[in-house]
């Protein structure tokens, strides 16, 4: 179904309906050029040379009087056979050598191979004069010439494609089974070889033709006076260039739309393939920038009190996340993928942000400083205080000055999220001096030092280390201290553990407790690992589907879960309940953003849902103190939780010490 | 890196062989005898042709003869034209460093354009610097180097008279005499391949700057300078080096023909006429330069992507 639609949506786009429509009619000049052109191409007429555009001769004629149209269509002729000729025959010996040195494998393949990268070293033109110097400048033998120069480059991707399907188990079943390695490479190999194939046969039919138009322009086509559209630019250059420049235009515009129209189709396919969307749709709406997600926030009123999560006494948090909104362009239409989120971080304090996947705690710790890319992202209400000052309100330089300075960041995956290309210390210098004047090697010395600070052994040796070079926990590491590199207030942690494996897991739950106590860090900890939080933060805010729908201390929330959502998370963590404990896992799954259901967002999955859930859309309610709850019934149900001394114990777990 | 130079350096020995072996014996194949060519054609006395026959070892196997030859090749000799009688390598001495001179400023070109462009349009996509880039790209890629030639002379030196639409200034004798007439060809192969770099180039940092090592950068509080340039830039480069490195044989290819165009006394004028006039040691002579030349810049290429990518230089 996603396929059809896929291929409806090829087929509709207009450059890709007059490329075709070009081709067909290029071809059914090549077939049927004696009925359509409306003179001989070779018939002269001295009395008319050079003539202009007229209703006899609809491009004109040229220096001998000959009819240009009439010369174009029949060049058709060459010009396509060539070039189609040029393309299957490449493709006929490239599946042969591809094949057959993919499937043998061995002394064969290194042979074959060998031979084609031979045929790569050659500048393809040169490749193909060289052949046409030794078989000829027929139709034919250019086609063999041109072959020569595009089969390798196939040969390598058909042998790379075959080494690929060879390995899937398909194959080796087919093998075990019996069926003889012919039979296999044919019915198995093929198809899918093929299908990568399609859009370089596509490109390689441009290549072809202007390759072909070189050589005959160069005189290396078929001989005069036949028409083929090269010599044809030839001529016109020759004798009319001084006197009548524009003869050049016609047949150069033609070979130019041609091989257009080829690389349309191929490059439209390659989409169609890859099933990557048009962007330029996507981004309709939000003005594209960069470093800075977009916002379009109606005019904001000042802030009230008696928010949901305001402590009520006029205190103010470091960070206070009010309302926030985040909508994203999609191919859908916008959607909201983040709706009216609000929470606290204050000095000092882990707050934990926690839920499955999907559910908006990723984007909303993003949004904080503004890192979502716009397009498609979009922040569309609410508003973001660090220190009293609205992060929302403020432009690219203002909101640099506080990244990496005030506010700094560690993400999932640290291989990923650390430049491949720039040493550890060139990274960590680099964070230290966008915010602080400081020499080069003070840098490196103060580098140095957090990486010491993060437990890294031999600091100054690991500087000049690239981070593929480093283990996984060790490059987690060098994110924290590049992180921590400008002593910042607040450190926005991004499942900083999930790649990590326990052990080191634990010490970097250490660690970040360590800094908080030593440098009254606050931290917000985005993560769907309950039992972490449990040992780590003070605070924890529950989000599913892109709403807050708890928020309690963390003790309270472990002890009584007021949101059927939160004590299905409980049950369904890893490492809360005691050894042995069944794990109960969440049915159904967290639906996508724009296909919220009504009601209570969690209802299609809630083991308590009630008619009247599926109704209106449930608030936010205050459930007790400094405690929300997003659920209809929270009077009336009591939740399971995890016992205090469960509590106690899997603290002990999360950090991995008996 | 020295180690990832010497094992490029190594890898090229087996292709060169093939590559001589295969010029050598293709070329051979040819129908007509060279050595009645050279001893004066139909005049030529039996004695004569027999003399020539035995100096070109012509009567040996062809094993032997690609023995004389390539042994010939290695010390520099690549024989003698059989239509002017001059030494091939000479030709091949004087001529290249017109085909030298215009592959480098083609080159120079092509990145003046290509990386400007693909940075304009890979920051900004959907704007409207990109979609002029677009659009340039998109032609680059299907104009023919002979067209585009033709059109720059049509504008540039009959209608203008800017630029001479021929001929050529040896960059020894007058270098601005060199430049004047050295840019309508560089100009048009580097048009094109700019082309070509400007679509990886914009393809690649629009892949780039989605990355999370990008937000990284900003997230450490980046300036568009240090993000852009620093980070996107470098690494947004490499395929756009490994294209370049492709579009070095597309480059020479143009050579012959724009130097046919523009009366260029380089390689590409000498091979088409040792194709038309049958002359197999020009031919095999200019190919096998062809062939040292492009795989000498994909070296450097090479070596280029390694400084850049530290995994391979490591490796």
């Amino acid at each position: 179904m996603a396929e059809h639609r896929r291929l409806r949506r090829f087929l509709l786009n207009t450059g890709v309906l007059l490329s075709i429509a070009w081709l067909l009619l290029m071809i059914v000049f090549a077939f049927f050029a004696s009925f359509i052109a409306p003179y001989d191409p070779n018939a002269q007429n001295l009395a008319q040379p050079s003539a202009g555009i007229s209703a006899s001769h609809w491009l004109g004629t040229d220096d001998l009087g000959r009819d240009v149209l009439s010369r174009l269509i029949y060049g058709a002729q060459s010009s396509m056979q060539v070039t189609f000729e040029t393309v299957g025959l490449a493709l006929v010996l490239a599946l042969i050598i591809g094949l057959v040195a993919g499937f043998r494998g061995g002394r064969i393949d290194y042979l074959l191979m060998r031979g084609a990268d031979a045929g790569l070293a050659f500048p393809p033109l040169v490749l193909a004069l060289a052949v046409v110097a030794v078989v000829g400048t027929s139709v034919n033998d250019v086609a063999l010439a041109l072959a020569l120069v595009f089969a390798p480059g196939f040969a390598r991707f058909i042998r790379g494609q075959t080494l690929a399907v060879k390995e899937e188990s398909f194959v080796e079943a087919s093998t075990s089974i019996g069926s003889s390695p012919l039979r296999i490479v044919i019915v198995r190999i093929l198809p899918n070889v093929m299908t990568g194939l399609v859009v370089g046969i596509a490109i390689a039919l441009g290549s072809a033709l202007l390759a072909e138009s070189g050589l005959a322009f160069l005189g290396l086509g078929p001989p005069p006076p036949a028409a083929s559209w090269g010599a044809m630019v030839q001529e016109a250059y020759d004798t009319s260039l001084f006197t009548h420049p524009w003869a050049i235009v016609p047949a150069g515009l033609t070979i130019v739309l041609t091989v257009l129209a080829f690389n349309t189709i191929g490059d439209s396919l390659r989409d169609t393939i890859s099933g990557s969307t048009i962007r330029s749709r996507r981004q309709r709406g939000v003005k594209r920038q960069r470093g800075i997600t977009a916002v379009a926030r109606p005019a904001q009123p000042a802030p009230a009190d008696g928010d949901a999560v305001s402590q009520g006494d006029g205190h103010r948090a470091l960070l206070e996340v009010r309302d926030l909104c985040i909508e994203f362009e999609t191919d859908a239409g916008r959607v909201r993928v983040v709706d009216d989120v609000s929470f606290d971080v204050e000095a000092g304090k882990i707050v934990g942000l926690v839920g499955e996947s999907g559910c908006g705690k990723t984007v909303s710790s993003l949004a904080v400083l503004r890192l979502l890319p716009s397009p498609p992202a979009q922040i569309v209400g609410g508003s973001i205080r660090f220190d009293g000052r609205d992060l929302l309100d403020m432009d690219f330089d203002e909101l640099r000055k506080i990244r990496g300075q005030d506010i700094a960041m560690v993400f999932q995956d640290p291989l990923a999220s650390l430049d491949p290309s720039f040493t550890v210390g060139y990274q960590l210098v680099e964070a230290i001096r966008l915010h602080e004047k400081l020499s080069r090697s003070a840098a490196r010395d103060r580098a140095a030092r957090l990486l010491e600070s993060v437990h890294i052994p031999d600091p100054r040796q690991r500087l000049s280390a690239y981070p593929h070079q480093l283990s996984g926990g060790m490059r987690q590491r060098v994110m924290i201290a590049m992180a921590l590199s400008c002593y910042p207030r607040l450190l926005i942690a991004d499942e900083p553990t999930t790649a990590l494996d326990v052990t080191v897991q634990a010490q970097i739950v250490q660690l970040l407790n360590e800094l908080r106590e030593s440098h009254d860090l606050a931290v917000l900890f985005v993560t769907h690992d309950l039992a972490l939080i449990s040992e780590l933060s003070d605070e924890v805010t529950v989000m599913y589907a892109g709403q807050v729908v708890e928020h309690a201390a963390t003790a309270d929330l472990f002890a009584r879960p007021l949101q059927p959502y939160t004590a299905a998370l409980l049950a369904a963590s890893p490492g809360i309940h005691g050894p042995g404990d069944r794990q109960a896992l969440i049915a159904g799954q967290v639906p996508q953003a724009g296909q919220f259901p009504s009601g209570c967002r969690f209802h299609p999955r809630c083991a308590y849902a009630e008619e009247a859930c599926r109704g209106e859309p449930i608030l936010l309610t205050t459930a007790g103190p400094d405690r929300q709850s997003r659920c209809r019934r929270v009077d009336e149900l009591s939740l399971p939780g995890v016992g205090s001394d469960v509590a106690a114990r899997l603290g002990a777990d999360a950090v991995g010490t008996p | 890196m020295g180690r990832l130079v010497l094992r490029r350096l190594l890898s090229i020995i087996p292709v060169l062989l093939i590559v001589s072996f295969a010029i050598f014996f293709l070329l051979a194949l040819v129908p007509g005898d060279p050595a009645v060519t050279l001893a004066g054609g139909v005049t030529a006395t039996p004695a004569e042709i027999a003399r020539v026959r035995a100096e070109l070892h012509l009567n040996e196997p062809l094993l032997v003869q690609y023995w004389h030859w390539l042994t010939g090749a290695v010390r520099g000799n690549l024989g003698t034209s059989l239509s002017s009688g001059q030494s091939v390598s000479q030709q091949i001495a004087t001529r290249f460093p017109v085909t030298f001179g215009l592959v480098v400023a083609s080159a120079i070109v092509s990145l003046f354009v290509g990386i400007p462009l693909g940075i304009v349009s890979g920051v900004r996509p959907g704007g409207s610097v990109d979609g002029g880039a677009r659009t340039f790209s998109t032609l680059g890629l299907a104009v023919p180097s002979f067209w585009l030639a033709i059109i720059l002379v049509a504008i540039f030196a009959v209608h203008w008279k800017i630029f001479p639409p021929t001929g050529y200034t040896s960059i020894t004798s007058s270098f601005t005499g060199w430049l004047t007439d050295i840019t309508l060809p560089a100009v048009t192969l580097g048009l094109l391949v700019g082309a070509t770099l400007a679509r990886q180039l914009r393809a690649s940092l629009i892949d780039v700057l989605d990355t999370p090592y990008v937000r990284t950068a900003w997230a450490k509080g980046g300036t568009r300078r240090t993000v852009l340039f620093g980070h996107a830039l470098k690494n947004a480069s490499m395929p756009v080096v490994t294209i370049f490195g492709i579009q070095i044989g597309y480059l020479l290819g143009g050579a012959v023909i724009v130097e046919q165009i523009f009366a260029l006394p380089g390689l590409g004028p000498y091979m088409l006429s040792g194709i038309t006039d049958h002359d197999l040691p020009v031919v095999q002579g200019v190919a096998i330069v062809f062939v040292l030349f492009q795989m000498t810049m994909s070296l450097l290429v090479d070596i280029s992507y390694g400084y850049l990518n530290p995994k391979v230089r490591v490796a």
